[in-house]
This record gives structure tokens, C-alpha cells and sequence, in this order.
């Protein structure tokens, strides 16, 4: 069936009442998420992936996943404007113009400005993803299982790479997820590994409890941490003036948001990069490009854009990777590629044949949410900005319930609640330890796709072990790995520096404020 | 005892490094190799490699802090960790009582004490326990088909 055909089957699929609503309540709960410091775009997609397990079209499922993801990438923009507090890692370089801006009473202007820049963002990419998926999975249709696996130890050295500051905690991270995903019964083999004798472990760990213990669970904890030690203090948001952004500024945008998106959209595609590094190499290459570079830092409607922008155009650009080849740009897409597994489908070039109106219902559906954040945003961001101020004692014991309820739900055994336990426990003791845990679950996600790959591929080619070098594609796919990887930990390094000066701008501006 | 440095490289190194060292020792006894062969690779294979790498990791780690230098200092406060430390092992309590109580008593149970321990004094934030125990419970019975742990009472709410 023709590219066009699938498009003009998927498109009737996209637009029913159901999927619609699904998008509206995926985008609200994002910006809600998104916009409360301390909870992010992950966590709202954890929440939401144990209610998405009665859905009877996993399509639908991975819409609303994908309406959360783009809402949250906006909603991350209110408190870094309002409150200087970035809602999502990806909004950090939101708050270098953004939060001047607002001090000056154009709350309104910055909050459009983010807005208009999201939408553009996140439509671009969108638009990309839909022209080029088709294209890259017929150039990858040949690839056998060694070129899949290649493609795992791609994904996972990726985000190891530059998930943290250091490559060899990062690795330690991933290797642990890869070897939880090995414990239980082998699928090949019947071999139970790693079970130390135990019935709770034997059935190996549920992916679903495990994320919920290792991304929600320990932000949950860490947020409560926060309230008890700072005797529930909380910020004052400001108020939301009434002048917005005028046409005359919506037009001297547009090329930083262009520029933005499209470097974005480039970094997005690229396995291991997510809208945290993509946001600041963008702000300083539009900075650099720039008329006005001193305006920058001094609430400059660009740099918004430029922020703002770059961050939503990789919630497309990173679904590229995902849909075409089955491993994730970054964190979130990690937890996405764990949706689409539990919910049955298998991303990568067989999805267009297999599956192609599931796969362009997924990025039609993503489109959508990206044209209705606009009228979205503008009607709701003024109440979504409140919510920052409900108090977190409110949210915290519901967002707990949920997960526990959600990682009963996974399997519907109590075991899960147990893992889950343990999970967390461990989590903390890797935060004590300076170890991020993004690669952990991501190798706990890529373990099932490679070992499976790798098994098919030894028993192809008898055990020749050999043939992940010697196949020229799945060399060729090392050899990137490689030098993608040594140029990611370098822009890594670039990015970390940058934001310790911006950090440290900050807080000289903040004590200047105060002595002031 | 109230603050202390770690030095994360050079933890994580001997942790992680030990952890690895006592795996691999262990992998033939945890990771039997099949009686008879169907031609698959063994399925020691890939923890064996993922436990190699961990272990060259870990060894990088400390040849980083003790050789090269290069650390990264985490300041542990203990008044700061206490309230997380006693909110992670609330949870653990919550999970033990939920296998013997149910989901809703074992909310109710433990969200009020936590509320309590963080310093919550207003009414609002306990009324949302009271009614999201009960709301989420049969939010995944009714809607969900899914039954969380309850002992049967009140019509198997509780």
C-alpha cells in the first residue's frame, strides 16, 4: 500500500471524538505536569500508561502519551517564566529571557512568545517526521537482525553517553538495566537467571513497575524531601498581565524559530539527544546569528523563541528514530519505545509495512496535538499557571496511590508492589551516588529487542560472532556509534559549561538583587 | 554524622565493582547453561558481557579518583536525607500493609502520617487521601477491570 493511501486511512482514524479527547485531556495534563516544578513530561506519560491499558487501540494510546509529551514540553515554559523554575529540564534556557521579561510585566508577552514558539516548533517537526519516516525506513528495509542489534548497542551507548556528566557511571547505569531485564526465565532457552532462589523474581521485573519506581516514584520522594526541608514554602507565581505578543513581534520571530527548529529537529533525530541539549545549542547559535546578541539575558522575545522552539521540535524530530529504526532519542522516547512494547507494536522499518496505519495514525495524531496547543494554550495557560501554586501535599499522596495502583495493574500480582519497593530503594542509593538512571531504564527497555536480535542473528549465522563487524551495515552502524558518541560527551561537556555560566550569571544577579 | 562527602566516583567504583565481581562468580551457579543445545548462544552471554562492562567501568571510576584525580564530590546531609530516607521506607510500609489490609485502609493509614511528618497541618490535603483512596480504588475496579488489594469488606472496597 502507497505512502498516501496509509495517510488517507489514518487520517479518519486520527479524527474521531475519541481520539480528540484524548488529545485535549493528553495536552492539559502535560502543560499541568510540565508546568509544576519537580514533576516532568515522564512522569505525566508513567501516570497515564497503566489507564492506556484498556484501550482497545493501542494507536490511541500512544497519541495520548504523545499529547502529554508535547503539552508537558510547554507547560515547562509557564514556571520558568513565572517562577524562574524551569518545570522540565528541557525549559531551562526558557528562564534566561523569559524570566526577565516577566519581571518586567510582560508575563502575557513571554507566556505567547513561548507558546507561538512551541507550536512552530513542534508543527516543524511534526511535518518532518511525517516526509521522513517512510523515506528512512525504505533506505533501512534491509537490515537483518545484526544490523538491530548494532542499532540497540546504538541506543544505549547513545543515551549513556550523554545522559550525565560522567560516561563511566552512565554506563554502570545502563549495564544495571540491562541486567534486570535479564532476570527471570530466558525466552530462548527456558534458563532462569538471576533469581537467587526467589518466587518474586523468578517471572523476572515487569517494565512498568520498574519505570514507575525509577522515574515517578523517586521524583515524588525527592519533591517531598524538598517541602519538608523548606517547611512548605512555596514560590509566588506572578500575575499574568494582559499584553500579549503583537503580530509585528510574532514576524521578528520567525527566523530564530526556524533556525531553532530546524537545528533542533537535526539534534532530535540524532539516537541520544534530547530537548535538554538541543535547547541550548540552539539559544546560542540563534544568540550568535543574531542582530541584537546583547539583548539576550535581558528578556529578548528571541531567545524565548529560540528556547522554546528548539525544545518542542525535538518531541517530533526524536519520534524519527523511535518510529523508523526502534530506539529512542532521548529519556522520553525511551519510556515511549516501553508504551509501544507493552501495548504490542514493534517500531521500526516493519512498522510501516506491518503496521503503516497504526504508524501514521501515531504521527498524524501527533500533528494534531501540536495545532490544537495553540488554542489550547492561549485558553488555558493562565488557570494552568495557578496549579503551580497548589500545594504539593495535595498532589503528592494521589501521584503516589496512582503509581502503586498502576504497577499492581501491570500484572495485576502483588510481586509488582515488592519490585517496586526494591526498585526505589535502589534508585536513591544511585542518587546518593551520582548515577543517573535514564540509561538504566533504558537498557531495561533495549535488553528484550537486543538479546533477541542477537540470538536470532547467532543462530543465522552459527554462531559467528563475528558478523556484527563484518556485515558492513551493522560496521558502518558501530563506527557512527562511535563517533556519535565522542562528539555527543563533547557537546555534553560544552552544554554542562554553558550552563554552569548561565547558573552562575544567575546567582550573581540574584545576590545583586538582594544586596540591592 | 550530619554531613558527610562522598566521593562518587570512588564509591560507585568499589560498590559497583564488588557488585560485578560477586555476579560474575555467581553467573555459572545463576545462569545455568541448558542440558541439551538448540543452537541458541548461551544465555550467559549477555549478562556475562553487560557484567564485564560494569566491572571495566567501575575500575575506570577509581582509577579516575585515586589516579587521575578527577572527583565529583556529593555533600550527603543527613537532616536534609532524613525526611526522604523515612518517606522511602513509608512507602515500603504502605506496600506491607496494602498486601495485608487493602489498598484503601492502607492509604488512609499511612498518607495521614506522611502528611503529618512533612508538616501538613491543613484539612484540605487529608480530605484529598480520604476521597482519592476510595476514588482511585474503584476507578480501577469499575473502569479498569482491575482489582487492587482489598480484604472484602464494604462490599470489597476495603
Amino acid at each position: 500500500m502507497s505512502d498516501f493511501a496509509l495517510i488517507s486511512q489514518a487520517i479518519p482514524q486520527v479524527f474521531t471524538v475519541y481520539n480528540m479527547l484524548l488529545i485535549f485531556g493528553g495536552l492539559i495534563l502535560g502543560m499541568v505536569i510540565g508546568c509544576v516544578p519537580g514533576l516532568s513530561v515522564t512522569l505525566g506519560i508513567i501516570l497515564m500508561l497503566p489507564l492506556t491499558y484498556t484501550f482497545d487501540d493501542p494507536a490511541s494510546a500512544i497519541i495520548l502519551l504523545l499529547a502529554v509529551y508535547v503539552g508537558g514540553m510547554y507547560g515547562g515554559s509557564i514556571s520558568a517564566i513565572t517562577l524562574n523554575t524551569p518545570g522540565t529540564n528541557s525549559a531551562i534556557a526558557t528562564t534566561f529571557d523569559g524570566y526577565p521579561l516577566a519581571k518586567k510585566g510582560k508575563v502575557k508577552k513571554a507566556l505567547d512568545t513561548s507558546l507561538f514558539a512551541s507550536v512552530f516548533g513542534g508543527l516543524f517537526s511534526a511535518v518532518l517526521l511525517l516526509l521522513c519516516a517512510s523515506l528512512i525506513t525504505k533506505l533501512v528495509a534491509n537490515f537483518t537482525s545484526v544490523e538491530y542489534f548494532s542499532l540497540g548497542i546504538m541506543g544505549i551507548s547513545l543515551i549513556a553517553g550523554v545522559s550525565g556528566s560522567s560516561l563511566p557511571k552512565s554506563l554502570i547505569s545502563g549495564m544495571i538495566g540491562l541486567l534486570m531485564a535479564c532476570i527471570g526465565m530466558d525466552a530462548v532457552t527456558g534458563v532462569t537467571r538471576f533469581s537467587f532462589g526467589s518466587a518474586t523474581l523468578k517471572y523476572g521485573i515487569d517494565m512498568l513497575p520498574a519505570m514507575i519506581a525509577l522515574i515517578a516514584l523517586t521524583q515524588v520522594v525527592q519533591k517531598l524531601r524538598d517541602f519538608k526541608v523548606a517547611g512548605g514554602k512555596l514560590d509566588d507565581a506572578r500575575k499574568i498581565d494582559k499584553q500579549g505578543i503583537t503580530k509585528k513581534e510574532m514576524v521578528s520571530i520567525l527566523p530564530a524559530c526556524l533556525r531553532s527548529s530546524t537545528i533542533a529537529s537535526v539534534l532530535g533525530a540524532m539516537p541520544g539527544v534530547g530537548g535538554g541539549v538541543a535547547q541550548f545549542l540552539c539559544y546560542n547559535e540563534v544568540r550568535r546569528t543574531s542582530k541584537h546578541p546583547e539583548e539576550f539575558g535581558k528578556g529578548c522575545l528571541e531567545g524565548i523563541a529560540a528556547a522554546e522552539s528548539s525544545n518542542n521540535a525535538v518531541v517530533g524530530s526524536a519520534m524519527i528514530p523511535l518510529l523508523t529504526l526502534g530506539i529512542p532519542g532521548d529519556g522520553v522516547t525511551a519510556l515511549l519505545l516501553g508504551a509501544f512494547v507493552l501495548h504490542g507494536i514493534q517500531p521500526g522499518p516493519t512498522m510501516f509495512t506491518k503496521q503503516g496505519v497504526m504508524a501514521y495514525t501515531i504521527i498524524i495524531g501527533c500533528l494534531v496535538a501540536n495545532v490544537l496547543l495553540a488554542p489550547l494554550g492561549l485558553g488555558m495557560t493562565r488557570l494552568v499557571a495557578k496549579i503551580v501554586q497548589v500545594r504539593y501535599t495535595y498532589l503528592a499522596p494521589v501521584i503516589i496511590m496512582f503509581c502503586f495502583a498502576g504497577a499492581f495493574a501491570a500484572t495485576g500480582n502483588t510481586k509488582e508492589l515488592i519490585i517496586c519497593a526494591g526498585i526505589l530503594i535502589f534508585s536513591y542509593i544511585l542518587t546518593v551516588l551520582d548515577i543517573d538512571n535514564t540509561p538504566l531504564m533504558l537498557g531495561m527497555i533495549l535488553e528484550d529487542i537486543m538479546e533477541q536480535n542477537f540470538v536470532t542473528a547467532s543462530m543465522s549465522y552459527d554462531r559467528n560472532y563475528s558478523i556484527f563487524i563484518t556485515r558492513p551495515i551493522s560496521a558502518v552502524i558501530l563506527i557512527i556509534t562511535v563517533v556519535l558518541l565522542v562528539s555527543m560527551i563533547r557537546v555534553n561537556r560544552r552544554v554542562a559549561k554553558l550552563n554552569e555560566q548561565q547558573e552562575a550569571q544567575m546567582a550573581a544577579e540574584h545576590a545583586k538583587m538582594e544586596n540591592a | 554524622m550530619k554531613k558527610f562527602k562522598i566521593k562518587t566516583n570512588l564509591v560507585s567504583g568499589v560498590i559497583m565493582g564488588v557488585a560485578a565481581l560477586l555476579l560474575i562468580i555467581l553467573l555459572p551457579s545463576q545462569v545455568r547453561v541448558p542440558a541439551f543445545d538448540s543452537g541458541a548462544p548461551s544465555p550467559r552471554i549477555i549478562p556475562g558481557i553487560c557484567l564485564a562492562i560494569m566491572l571495566v567501568s567501575s575500575i575506570a571510576l577509581i582509577i579516575q579518583s585515586l589516579v587521575l584525580k578527577q572527583e565529583k564530590i556529593v555533600e550527603f546531609d543527613w537532616a536534609k536525607e532524613k525526611p526522604a530516607i523515612l518517606l522511602i521506607l513509608g512507602m515500603c510500609v504502605y506496600i506491607g500493609l496494602m498486601l495485608c489490609i487493602g489498598y484503601v485502609l492502607a492509604s488512609l493509614i499511612v498518607f495521614p502520617l506522611a502528611l503529618f511528618y512533612v508538616g501538613e497541618r491543613k484539612p484540605g490535603p487529608y480530605i484529598v487521601v480520604l476521597v482519592s483512596a476510595f476514588a482511585i480504588f474503584l476507578l480501577f475496579k469499575n473502569v479498569f477491570n482491575i482489582s487492587l488489594p482489598a480484604l472484602g469488606l464494604l462490599g470489597g472496597i476495603i
